[in-house]
């Protein structure tokens, strides 16, 4: 059994803009620990998006091996990779992402493998949202949208949570408050996180801080 | 909440659209109800008039026995006949009652007898009613045997009795005026053998032009299928545009989805649960507007005893049936569309 919550071993992911190749992961190697609480930053263009895309398994590596919780991704089929990122990963996004015409609790319950409304309300209460059960997304502020997108991320207690930019929409008192939220989730339920970020502020409650350019760490 | 409840959400929260989607359906789905329904019941309506004559043969008594009745015994001659069935009876005879000649005549399909009041069983013509003064419930002796009126019919112009053929042939002590038969024999050689071989009856030959006028009812029911079909066409072709513009729509949706970890099939069949819900609701809503449309047109034609045949089961059950596998078929294409997003492409859709 792997010490690794993810694993990429010369990884490469490449575009063609026209005529140009653009490699926006040029031979990645990473490994992130279990239970590590980790931030990846660099400047736009510098692969960190994509980094995370391909560890959600939401875009596919051109060449290299890529392993979530030990599982090589690339050999399963893509009904297998849907059902790892139901159980193994929650994802958290800057604009929230959040279904608008459901109420914040069935934004919970849709993705949940087995319904259970009452595990979505504690979740919800949780984040310091009891009450607002019946709210649409429209109707709460950004950090309070966020803890939703976060409670999602929850729902069917993953391995790791992926973060892209989670408080690049929140002012800074909303931002901290993510991000404790998250560093809570991570030092008492010893889940593993990486976000993306460009905030300096929210990288600091990490456990350690990745510097990405060109596709690669450095 | 599921996929299922999300796909019946995404048709409640878009009324207008999805109501204007199935309006397409209901229009199809209705013109195929009354256009069949109609055309079913004019077909059942033209079999029944003219399905008196549809035989092969017709053995009467020949006009030298001076008598309009066969006998128990050359009925019964005819009957064991090897090349000859699917045998239809008929007695008529006359009754002379309080000074007038009253033609009696068995009936083995009431549908042709059309009824003005009353049901059937023992039904006089309007004229009887006229000239005797009798009405439904008045007894009628004929041959020492009391017959109760159930029906007046509109025959007009005519002393007419009609009564069940088995009490036709009761009365007459088993007496028959024709019989009408099939055969798996050249027709024209079997009647021939019959006056033969029988002595006093007259056979005669079915008219070909009744066996055509009933294969062009037949055409004509297919021919208006094919029409109304078109009409469901467009309403189904609306359902690929709506789905296709759905998916478009909620590409940052379907992309959500993806990354909370739905299958590629699970969103394919919340599309096309989407798109056969819709089918499902025009196909249902059409055939209870195309009922009423049929029911008024067969008041307006005076046809309502053909209402049942103007509605068959197969017919209700095929348009709903057809409406939703159509539609579910017009979201497969939308359906693998959406299945086939990107997932990072779409999260990026405004």
């Amino acid at each position: 059994m792997s010490n690794y919550i993810i694993e990429f071993e010369d990884v490469w992911k490449t575009y063609n803009m026209g005529n140009t190749e653009i490699n926006a992961l040029a031979g990645l190697n990473l490994t992130l620990e279990k239970g590590s609480f980790t931030a990846v930053m660099g400047p736009s263009g510098s692969g960190k998006s994509t980094f995370l895309h391909v560890a959600g398994i939401l875009d596919t590596p051109t060449k290299g091996v890529f392993r979530i919780n030990g599982k090589q991704a690339s050999k399963l089929s893509v009904k297998e990779q849907a059902k790892l990122r139901r159980n193994e990963i929650g994802f958290i996004f800057q604009r929230f992402n959040l279904m608008s015409q459901l109420t914040i609790l069935e934004n919970l319950t849709l993705p949940m493998i087995n319904e259970d409304t009452q595990k979505a309300m504690n979740i919800l209460d949780n984040m310091g949202l009891e009450g607002k059960y019946a709210k649409r997304p429209g109707q709460l502020s950004g950090g309070e949208q966020q803890r939703v997108a976060i409670a999602r991320a929850l729902i069917n207690n993953p391995s790791i949570i992926l973060a892209d930019e989670p408080t690049g929409e929140l002012d800074s008192k909303n931002a901290n408050s993510i991000m404790q939220i998250l560093q809570d989730l991570n030092r008492n339920k010893g889940v593993s996180i990486v976000i993306v970020t460009h905030n300096p502020e929210a990288a600091a409650f990490t456990d350690q801080i990745l510097q990405m350019r060109d596709g690669n760490v450095v | 909440m599921n996929l299922y409840n999300l796909a019946f959400n995404n048709i409640r929260r878009k009324k207008l659209r999805s109501a204007l989607t199935m309006l397409g359906i209901i229009i199809g789905a209705a013109t195929l109800v009354v256009l069949l329904g109609v055309t079913a019941g004019a077909t059942s309506a033209v079999k029944a008039e003219t399905d008196q004559y549809m035989y092969d043969v017709v053995i009467t008594p020949a006009s030298s026995t001076g008598s309009y009745l066969m006998d128990a015994e050359t009925v019964s001659k005819i009957r064991s006949r090897s090349n000859l069935f699917d045998f239809r009876e008929v007695t008529a005879f006359r009754e002379n009652i309080n000074g007038n000649e009253i033609s009696f005549e068995g009936v083995n399909d009431w549908k042709q007898v059309k009824l003005k009041n009353g049901t059937s069983g023992v039904v006089i013509s309007q004229d009887v009613a006229d000239k005797l003064g009798y009405g439904i419930g008045s007894k009628i002796k004929v041959k020492d045997q009391e017959l109760t009126i159930t029906g007046i019919s509109n025959v007009v112009q005519a002393l007419y009795v009609h009564i069940d053929q088995g009490t036709a042939k009761q009365l007459t002590d088993d007496k028959v005026s024709a019989i009408y038969a099939s055969t798996d024999g050249d027709p024209q050689t079997v009647a021939d053998e019959i006056e033969e071989q029988i002595s006093g009856v007259s056979v005669e030959t079915k008219s070909e032009n009744v066996a055509e006028v009933q294969a062009m009812t037949d055409q004509a029911l297919l021919f208006m299928g094919f029409i109304a079909g078109i009409a469901l066409l467009v309403g189904i072709i609306s359902v690929i545009n709506t789905m296709l513009i759905s998916v478009m729509e909620r590409t940052r949706e379907l992309g959500i989805l993806k990354a909370t970890g739905f299958t590629n099939r699970e969103i394919k069949g919340s599309i096309l649960f989407e798109s056969g819900l819709l089918g499902l609701s025009g196909g249902v809503i059409g055939v209870i507007l195309g009922i009423t449309g049929i029911v008024v047109i067969a008041n307006v034609l005076k046809l309502t005893e053909y209402i049942p045949d103007m509605m068959p089961l197969w017919l209700i059950l095929g348009v709903i049936a057809g409406a939703t596998l159509l539609s579910v078929l017009a979201g497969l294409y939308p359906a693998m569309r959406a299945s086939k997003l990107n997932v990072v492409e779409a999260l990026r859709n405004e």
